[in-house]
């Protein structure tokens, strides 16, 4: 029965016209991975305008690390197939908000955008077998296991780039492949600890915060993770040979950091939270309006305080003798802080915004989502997308970078469980139907 | 397995010019030029990128953010704002294939280098444009910095205790690296489809979308629901327990126990598994009723520790913990030598050894490095002019003369 309606589910997501991802496996199933010398150059309309048609991507991994390489990956033109434990999936299905869906939260449905699920157990041998066969048709995996993980299940390098010896494989870890802790479990939570990040958020001497949100250290590992596929794959092009890219979550986090390490290498600084301020400007932080909003102010130079100081119809604070030079105003912080603070206390959030806008004085709003819906910007830059998903309407983030002659596109929502299972195995691994049920009876796929 | 030569780096014979300032668009550079690629820093003739007053002072009267972030660049000094520099800068385009800037909307276009001007004299230009709220919207004239991004992004927003003042998520810088990443990461794309096709075009990155970009589920819940997510100080809402908790000699640990599993085994950590069944605390939903009772008693038992204490415990019972590594404990951590991710380079001009974080990613085949530390200004305007533009010593004079370069 779940074999029907797989088939199904592939047949009308055919005939539903995804033409880009759908043409792109059965033409490319024919020829193998993306060929290893550079395409010819296209005839006006002949092919899709997306820089990475062509490319199959295998993601393995789990939650967002690296996942999240393989959604930007898709969203300018791979073919992502997401593969998955037959029975539960991406633990990501459970992660966040419940929808109406039973295996897809709202992250789901966001972040495995463009991609196909394909159920394989890994913890078979007959699994195995059908993973290696996937790799050997594919360019690039990403994969984010505990290391040594996938070695124990007989999936190491090795045995992959025998398979594939233009195989480019995404390793993302809590730690990364080396050094003592490369067996401890990964989180982005942690990571942002150990990478230095969290020991800067909040007052000080005051309890750390979550520097924002949860998974930055996925997110941002994740970029570095699709900039380094990037580059490898142009290696491959030229050469025809794979390799492996290695991030740690926290040494992604750490490399954020600007002259911290150089600061403490040369002069021992150590640097502390510092609030909603900053050590080296001010009025530089986060300040609270009259109608109980705020609004974030960065008066990083001289001449940003003297506009500030117009805005505030003073302009004799930014005199030599009073405000005007910056290791004046870092000398004299809460007096500065305590003139903007109540000013900005005496207005409502519309009226600061304007007043320090007209003065050219670096001002934004500190949204919440609530206001990030009611943002004009955000309307006009198309930062958010609204999707179909089973009939639900769901509004998530915007492709992110724009690109002018190929920009990036969102085809579908994150997938339900093994929707592409059936049309993987028959078309790209040309099984029998009957091979097929086999393999779904013994829980292999 | 035996290797005939050292491989070439994936960017070797790509030039790229890097025109913008401070961190954001420079970073997408850094990059590129990590990885073979060759960086001109195009850089005012007078006092140059702001980046060179960006941090700590070094004896060089620039800084160490300028040392670390401007590595293996090459700077080049041009004025923009005269016809003889925009005509030398058009000039050094046309023999380029990406070129990153982020000035205001319209400035490139004002001196006559905007975008339709270059494609006209390189076709195959890429072009990374970065800005605080992009080429178009209501606020694209506004100015633009990391902390306004931080805000108008809705990442500040939720950094904090609750209710009470949103605080800087980290790093006042955290948008600019985020959004250079991303640059990259376009004008990777572009550079892929440049040559298939021929074709160049620009990519318009803005630091607030960026941010935006990184907030999972934040929108969708918010637009489906109607939820508005707050600031939970060390905590988040969908799990418990998980925060920052100080530890006996005044230290902290961040512990995050996303499932049943992982609290099962911190409570082995802790001596204490009963905690774990389910009539007690062996269910996320119960913890997350119980909340401040089971935040209470992680944060009682990390208080009776210390900090190596706790983690030792944590990590043989496989507990999800990590310290909150401040600079110096980074300095003394194994991963950290382990990984070399600090790397310390002599920087003979300045008179010292500098420690900068080393690249990432990591490649296995084609690892990018660091050759040099950020240049003195101008340091290679003379090369560059005659190796790439052949220009000559006469003219080179009286450029200089007029502070063109």
């Amino acid at each position: 029965m779940a074999g029907e309606n797989e088939k199904e589910a592939a047949a009308g997501k055919r005939k539903t016209g995804h033409a880009d991802t759908s043409s792109t496996t059965d033409s490319s199933a024919a020829n193998g991975p993306a060929a290893d010398e550079p395409a010819p150059p296209p005839a006006e309309g002949t092919r899709e305008r997306l820089p990475l048609a062509g490319v199959r991507v295998i993601d393995v991994g789990t939650f967002l690390a690296g996942p999240y390489a393989a959604c930007i990956l898709g969203e300018f033109g791979a073919e992502v197939l997401k593969v998955e434990h037959p029975i539960a999936g991406d633990p990501m299905r459970r992660f966040g908000t419940a929808t109406k869906r039973h295996d897809a939260t709202l992250a789901w449905l966001s972040e495995a955008r463009n991609k196909k699920s394909v159920t394989i157990n890994l913890r078979q041998a007959k699994g195995v077998e059908l993973f290696i066969k996937l790799v050997s048709k594919s360019d690039v995996l990403i994969e984010n296991f505990r290391p040594g993980t996938m070695e124990e299940w007989g999936l190491g390098w090795p045995v992959l780039h025998e398979a594939n010896p233009g195989l480019v494989m995404l390793r993302v870890s809590g730690y990364g492949q080396t050094g003592p802790y490369r067996r401890r479990p990964g989180f982005s939570h942690i990571a942002h600890a150990i990478g230095g990040l969290s020991y800067l958020a909040g007052f000080p001497g005051e309890t750390p915060v979550v520097p924002g949100t949860a998974p930055l250290g996925d997110y941002i590992s994740s970029l570095y993770g699709a900039i380094g596929i990037m580059l490898a794959l142009r290696h491959k092009e030229k050469t025809g040979r794979g390799q492996i890219i290695d991030i740690g979550i926290c040494e992604a986090v750490f490399r954020q950091m600007d002259e911290m390490a150089a600061a403490y290498g040369l002069f021992g600084t150590i640097r502390e939270r510092e609030g909603s301020g900053s050590f080296v400007a001010v009025p530089h932080g986060h300040f609270r309006t009259k109608d109980g909003k705020w609004v974030a102010i960065a008066c990083t130079t001289d001449k940003m305080f003297e506009r500030l100081a117009e805005a505030l119809e003073r302009p004799e604070l930014a005199s030599h003798t009073l405000f005007g030079p910056q290791s004046k105003r870092l000398a004299a912080r809460d007096e500065v802080n305590k003139i903007v603070v109540e000013w900005v206390g005496s207005l409502d959030r519309a009226e600061v915004l304007q007043r320090c806008l007209d003065k050219e004085v670096p001002v934004g709003k500190l949204n919440s989502i609530a206001d990030i819906f009611e943002d004009e910007h955000f309307k006009a830059r198309g930062n958010l997308a609204e999707m179909e998903s089973e009939g639900m309407k769901v509004v998530v983030p915007g492709v992110v970078p724009t690109l002018s002659a190929t920009p990036g596109r969102i085809t579908n929502l994150g997938p339900p469980l093994g929707d592409a299972t059936y049309e993987v195995m028959r078309e790209l691994l040309e099984l029998s139907a009957q091979d097929i049920a086999a393999l779904r009876q013994q829980k292999t796929i | 397995m035996p290797q005939p030569s050292p491989p070439v780096r994936p960017l070797a014979g790509i030039r790229v010019i890097d025109v913008a300032t401070v961190i954001a668009a420079p970073y997408c550079a850094t990059i590129l030029g990590e990885f073979g690629a060759e960086v001109l820093k195009v850089e005012h003739p007078i006092g140059g990128d702001a980046c060179r007053r960006f941090g700590t002072p070094t004896k060089r009267e620039d800084t160490l953010t300028w040392l670390s972030e401007a590595r293996n660049k090459k700077s080049v000094t041009i004025d923009l704002r005269r016809p003889e520099g925009v005509d030398l800068f058009s000039q050094l385009v046309a023999k380029t294939d990406v070129l990153c800037e982020n000035f205001r909307p319209g400035t490139l276009e004002r001196w006559g280098v905007g975008w339709e001007d270059l494609r006209k004299v390189n076709p195959r230009l890429i072009m990374l444009r970065v800005t605080g709220y992009g080429q178009d919207g209501p606020y694209r004239d506004q100015p633009g910095f990391a902390r306004i991004a931080h805000a108008v992004g809705g990442m500040a927003y939720l950094a904090g205790m609750p209710k009470g003042t949103p605080v800087t998520p980290g790093s006042t810088t955290l948008a600019d690296y985020m959004t250079g990443l991303y640059g990259a990461i376009g004008v990777l794309m572009a550079l892929r489809w440049r040559d298939q096709t021929g074709e160049g075009q620009f990519i318009d990155a803005a630091l607030y979308e960026t941010v935006f970009r990184c907030t999972d589920e934040l929108a969708p819940a918010y637009a489906m629901f109607g939820t508005v997510r707050e600031r939970h100080g060390p905590h988040i809402e969908t799990a418990c327990p998980y925060g920052h908790f100080p530890t006996h000699d005044g230290k902290w640990v961040a512990i995050a126990c996303t499932t049943d599993k992982l609290f099962a085994r911190l409570t082995n950590a802790m001596g204490r598994p009963e905690l774990a069944s389910s009539s007690l605390y062996g269910e996320q939903r119960t913890r997350i009723e119980n909340r401040s009772d089971v935040n209470e008693i992680v944060r009682d038992w990390c208080g009776s520790l210390t900090r190596d204490e706790v983690l030792k415990r944590c990590n043989e019972a496989d507990a999800p913990a990590g310290p909150l590594n401040n600079i110096a404990d980074i300095f003394g951590d194994r991963q950290f030598h382990a990984r070399r991710n600090l790397v310390s380079i002599d920087a003979e001009d300045v008179g010292e050894t500098i420690i900068v974080p080393n690249v990432i990613p990591r490649l296995s085949e084609t690892p990018g490095r660091i050759e040099t530390l950020g240049p003195r200004l101008g340091e290679h305007t003379e090369e560059v002019l005659k190796s790439v533009l052949g220009v000559s010593d006469a003219e080179i004079a009286s450029l200089r003369k007029k502070r063109v370069i």
